[in-house]
C-alpha cells in the first residue's frame, strides 16, 4: 500500500513539469504583447519597456523558463503584474473561497444527488423515478447566471434573507452554493440511477433478496455500494472541476475565487498567475485521482492496489 | 479566511436591523477589482479612483473636471511653458505624520520619475528635467521642452505626492501601502473588498463626513444593482444604460447621468483605399444616424459628437451641430469617389457587448447605403497584437475601428495627439486610422508650447476645424455616465471621465 502510494506520488513529477512546459508554452503563444496590455492603452513607448523590463519579457523565453522552473521548485511564484501582490498570496486569498464552495456544493449535491438516484432506480417506472428526473434534467439545462440572479432578487432584495454575494458569513453561502452544486446534483441523479439499475439485475442482488435479505439491505448494502464506483468517479472529476472555480457563479454572486482570477489574468496575460493557477489545477486532478482510487478500494474490497 | 463564529454575528444585526449607514460607513460596488493604489503605477479607472480615497495631487478636479489648485496655492509658468513654479499650501500632513512640503513633492516625484522603478506613468513625467525646491514652500520644476498642458498633467492623479516616510519604507510595493495627503487611510484590502478609513490628519476642516469607503468588485450588472436595492450598497458604478430604467423614477435611489468626455468612433484608415478619399470618409459619416445610435446602444443616454472632441473636454469647439442622417447624399458622395455600388471591408472593435452591439449597428447602417462590413470583435491580446505588432504605417491593416477614448488629463491634448496627430502613430500611440495633417500636427505641436490657455484654446479650435473638414473618423456620439445612490447620500459622484471622487461624501437624514 504504502509503496504503491510512493510510486503514485512519484509519477506525478514528470506529469505536473510536462504540464508547465506545455502551460509556459502556450501562455507565451497568446497574440499580443503583454506588456502593451499592462500598460494600457495610453502608454507611451518608456511605460512599456518599464512594464516589460519589470515582467523579466526583455528575456529569452528558454531562459524565461528556467527561472520559473528554478523559483517554482523553490516555491517562489513572483509578483502578479497586474496586481503586484506576491502569486502565492494572490492564489491562496481565493483559494479558500473556492475550496468552500466546492465544499458545501458537493456535500448537498451529492447527497440529494444519490438519494434521488437511488430513489428513482427502486422505484422505476413510477411516478417517484419520472418526478426525479424531470427535476435532474431541468437542474442540468437551467442557465446558472439565470437561476443566480432570479435567486438574488427574490431572496436579497425582496426577502432580505441572504446577502446577494460575497464571502462573509454562512448566509453568503447559501445561494452560490445551491446554484453551483445543481448541476453537479442532477448529473449525480441520474448517474446513481443508471448504476444502481444495472447492479440491481446482478445475481448477488437477487441471490441476497431470495436467502431473505430484508429490502433495506439489500438496497444500501449490496446494490448501492457496488452502484458506488462509477459515482466515486464522478464525483472525483466533478470535485476537480469544482475546485477550478467557476466563473458564472462567481461572476453573479460576486465571489471571490479562482475562476474570475484566471479569466482576469488570462486577459491581461498575467504570465505568474496563470501558469500557478494552472499548476494548481494539475496538481489538485492529480491527486484526486489518486484519492478516488484509494476510495475504490475501500468501497469494493476486491479491489487490491498494486 | 472564513469566520463560521460570523453566523451569530449577523443573526443578531439583522435582528437589530442597524443600516450600514448609520455609523457613515459607504459600501460601493463597481464592476471591475482595484488593481494598486500608486498613482503613478495606474492606468484603469477604479484603481485611480480608489488611489483618489488616499492621495492627492498639487492640482485637483472637481466632478465636472474643472481644474483647481489642491495641495497648491497658486503657480506661475514662463511664457513659453518650460518653467512652472508652484507655492504649495501650508501646515499640511500627510496621514503617517510626516509634513507635507517642497521636499516631499521633490522626493515623490524623483521617485516616480526614476525608470529603474519601472512605474507604468512614466511617459506623464517625461517632460520633467528637473525639480528644485528654492524654499520649504516651493517647487520649481523645469521641462526639458516646452508643454503647455502641464498644469492638467499635474491634476492626473499620477502625480499625487506620496509620503516620502512610504516610499522609503515600502519603495516597489507602495501599490500595497500607499500613504498621501488625502481624507482616508487603507485599512484592509481582501481579494475583493478595498477600506479605507477617516484620516485624522486631513487638512480641510470639516471633512471627511463619513468614517469609511468600503469598494468592492461585482463584476455582474445585475448584481451591482441588486445590491442597491437589497440595502447592501449605497453607491453603484456603472449602471448599464440598458438596466437604467429600473432604477429611474425611484423614490429610494437617485440615477445620476451626465455627459461624459468619452468619444465614440470609428476610425478609417486614411492611408489604404478605399478611405484615402474624403469623399468616402464624408459618405460614411452621412450613412450613419447617430441618433438612432443612441437609442439602440446606450438607451438615449448621450449626445452626439459635434468635433473631434466630445463637449466637456478643455479646448473643445463645437462645429455647428452633428454630422447629418443623409444616406441619399452618402450614395451620391460614393458614387463620385467610384464605388457607385459600395465595396466591402472589415469592422474592427474590442469584445465588450456593448461594442458588439454598437458594431452590428453600425453594419446595419453601412449595410444600406452599400457598404458591406464584416465585424470582428477582437480580445484584447489579439487586438493589441494587430495595432501595434505594426512596425510601418503602410503594413497596417486596419481597416474600419471603433474605438472610444477618454482623455484622463482632461485636456484636448490628450486626445488629439494620440488619436490625430503623426506623434499618435502605432506603436506609440493611439491614432489607429493613421491619419496626419501638418496643419492639425502644427496644432497639436504648438499648443503644447504655450501655458498661455487663450493660445491654446485657438490652437485647438483651428485643430478641430480641420479635422472635422477632413473627416478621418465616423464621428459618432459621446455616452453619458451613469451612477446611482441612494437618496440620503450625497458628496459621490463620477467625474465625466469615468472616475469616482468620494471627498465630500456625506448622509444627511
Amino acid at each position: 500500500m504504502l509503496t504503491y502510494l510512493l510510486k503514485r506520488l512519484a509519477s506525478t513529477i514528470p506529469v505536473l513539469v510536462a504540464v508547465s512546459i506545455f502551460v509556459f508554452g502556450f501562455v507565451h503563444a497568446l497574440p499580443g504583447d503583454p506588456a502593451r496590455l499592462v500598460a494600457g492603452p495610453d502608454a507611451g513607448p518608456q511605460d512599456i519597456a518599464a512594464v516589460r523590463a519589470e515582467m523579466g519579457l526583455d528575456l529569452p523565453l528558454w531562459e524565461q523558463y528556467g527561472l520559473w522552473l528554478n523559483n517554482a521548485v523553490h516555491l517562489r511564484f513572483g509578483k502578479s503584474i497586474r496586481t503586484q501582490e506576491p502569486v502565492s498570496t494572490v492564489v491562496a486569498q481565493r483559494f479558500m473561497p473556492t475550496l468552500w464552495l466546492t465544499l458545501v456544493s458537493l456535500a448537498w449535491s451529492m447527497t440529494a444527488g444519490i438519494a434521488l438516484g437511488v430513489l428513482s432506480g427502486v422505484r422505476r417506472g413510477k411516478w417517484e423515478d419520472q418526478a426525479s428526473m424531470v427535476a435532474a434534467i431541468s437542474g442540468v439545462s437551467m442557465p446558472s447566471f439565470w437561476l443566480g440572479l432570479l435567486l438574488i432578487s427574490l431572496f436579497s432584495v425582496r426577502l432580505g434573507w441572504f446577502p446577494t454575494g460575497g464571502y462573509d458569513s454562512w448566509r453568503s453561502f447559501v445561494m452560490p452554493a445551491f446554484v453551483l452544486g445543481l448541476g453537479v446534483a442532477a448529473v449525480m441523479a441520474r448517474f446513481t440511477r443508471s448504476a444502481f439499475i444495472e447492479v440491481s439485475a446482478e445475481d448477488y442482488v437477487r441471490t441476497a433478496r431470495m436467502k431473505g435479505a430484508p429490502e433495506r439491505r439489500v438496497i444500501w448494502h449490496h446494490t448501492l455500494r457496488n452502484a458506488l464506483i462509477p459515482v466515486i468517479t464522478l464525483t472525483g472529476l466533478q470535485f476537480g472541476f469544482l475546485l477550478g472555480g467557476s466563473i458564472v457563479v462567481e461572476t453573479v454572486f460576486a465571489w471571490p475565487g479562482l475562476g474570475r482570477l484566471l479569466v482576469d489574468s488570462v486577459s491581461l496575460r498575467d504570465y505568474p498567475v496563470i501558469q500557478a493557477e494552472i499548476m494548481l489545477f494539475s496538481t489538485e486532478f492529480v491527486l484526486i485521482n489518486l484519492v478516488v482510487d484509494l476510495l475504490y478500494a475501500a468501497v469494493n474490497p476486491e479491489i487490491r492496489l498494486r | 479566511m472564513l469566520k463560521w463564529t460570523l453566523p451569530l454575528a449577523a443573526l443578531l444585526a439583522t435582528a437589530g436591523l442597524a443600516p450600514a449607514q448609520a455609523a457613515g460607513n459607504v459600501t460601493m460596488a463597481f464592476d471591475n477589482n482595484v488593481l494598486g493604489l500608486n498613482p503613478a503605477n495606474l492606468n484603469d479607472n477604479l484603481s485611480m479612483s480608489a488611489s483618489r480615497t488616499i492621495m492627492q495631487g498639487l492640482f485637483g478636479f472637481d466632478k465636472d473636471m474643472k481644474l483647481h489648485p489642491l495641495l497648491a496655492e497658486s503657480y506661475e509658468a514662463n511664457d513659453n511653458a518650460t518653467v512652472f513654479t508652484i507655492h504649495l499650501r501650508k501646515g499640511i500632513t500627510f496621514s503617517d505624520g510626516t509634513p507635507f512640503n517642497a521636499a516631499a513633492v521633490k522626493t515623490s516625484f524623483d521617485f516616480m520619475r526614476d525608470p529603474a522603478n519601472h512605474l507604468k506613468r512614466l511617459s506623464l513625467y517625461a517632460p520633467i528635467d528637473k525639480i528644485e525646491t528654492p524654499d520649504d514652500s516651493t517647487v520649481k520644476i523645469t521641462l526639458k521642452q516646452p508643454f503647455g498642458p502641464f498644469i492638467a498633467n499635474l491634476a492626473h492623479i499620477a502625480f499625487a505626492v506620496m509620503s516620502p516616510k512610504a516610499i522609503a519604507e515600502y519603495g516597489k510595493d507602495l501599490d500595497r501601502h500607499a500613504v498621501g495627503t488625502g481624507p482616508f487611510m487603507l485599512d484592509s484590502w481582501q481579494t475583493d473588498t478595498l477600506k479605507v478609513v477617516k484620516n485624522p490628519h486631513y487638512w480641510q476642516p470639516g471633512l471627511p463626513k463619513v468614517d469609511s469607503l468600503t469598494i468592492k468588485s461585482v463584476p455582474e450588472d445585475g448584481t451591482r444593482i441588486s445590491m442597491l436595492q437589497a440595502g447592501e450598497a449605497q453607491f453603484i458604478f456603472p449602471v448599464p444604460p440598458g438596466m437604467a430604467q429600473s432604477l429611474e423614477h425611484n423614490a429610494k435611489f437617485d440615477l445620476i447621468h451626465k455627459p461624459s468626455i468619452y468619444a465614440r468612433y470609428v476610425a478609417m484608415n486614411v492611408l489604404k483605399k478605399p478611405f484615402d478619399d474624403v469623399r468616402v470618409r464624408e459618405a460614411l459619416n452621412y450613412a450613419v444616424n447617430k441618433d438612432a445610435l443612441l437609442k439602440v446602444v446606450f438607451n438615449g443616454y448621450g449626445q452626439k459628437l459635434d468635433s473631434a472632441l466630445p463637449s466637456g473636454l478643455a479646448g473643445y469647439s463645437s462645429q455647428g451641430g452633428a454630422w447629418p442622417y443623409d444616406p441619399a447624399k452618402a450614395k451620391k458622395l460614393l458614387a463620385e469617389a467610384g464605388y457607385p455600388n459600395g465595396f466591402s471591408t472589415v469592422l474592427w472593435g474590442n469584445s465588450a457587448s456593448l461594442t458588439r452591439k454598437a458594431m452590428v449597428f453600425l453594419q446595419q447602417q453601412l449595410g444600406a447605403v452599400g457598404v458591406k462590413v464584416e465585424v470582428e470583435p477582437l480580445e484584447a491580446g489579439v487586438m493589441i497584437s494587430r495595432i501595434y505588432g505594426v512596425q510601418k504605417p503602410e503594413e497596417a491593416q486596419t481597416q474600419l475601428y471603433y474605438g472610444g477614448w477618454s482623455a484622463s488629463t482632461g485636456d484636448a491634448d490628450w486626445e488629439l495627439r494620440p488619436l490625430l496627430s503623426k506623434m499618435g502613430f502605432p506603436p506609440t500611440l493611439y491614432n489607429t486610422g493613421y491619419y496626419s495633417n501638418p496643419k492639425v500636427d502644427a496644432d497639436v505641436q504648438g499648443a503644447l508650447e504655450t501655458a498661455d490657455a487663450a493660445k491654446r484654446a485657438a490652437f485647438y479650435k483651428d485643430a478641430q476645424a480641420q479635422i472635422w473638414k477632413d473627416a478621418p473618423w465616423i464621428f459618432l456620439v459621446s455616452e453619458n455616465i451613469l451612477y446611482a445612490r441612494v437618496k440620503n447620500l450625497s458628496g459621490i459622484d463620477v467625474m465625466p471621465d469615468g472616475q469616482t471622487l468620494t471627498l465630500d461624501a456625506a448622509f444627511t437624514k
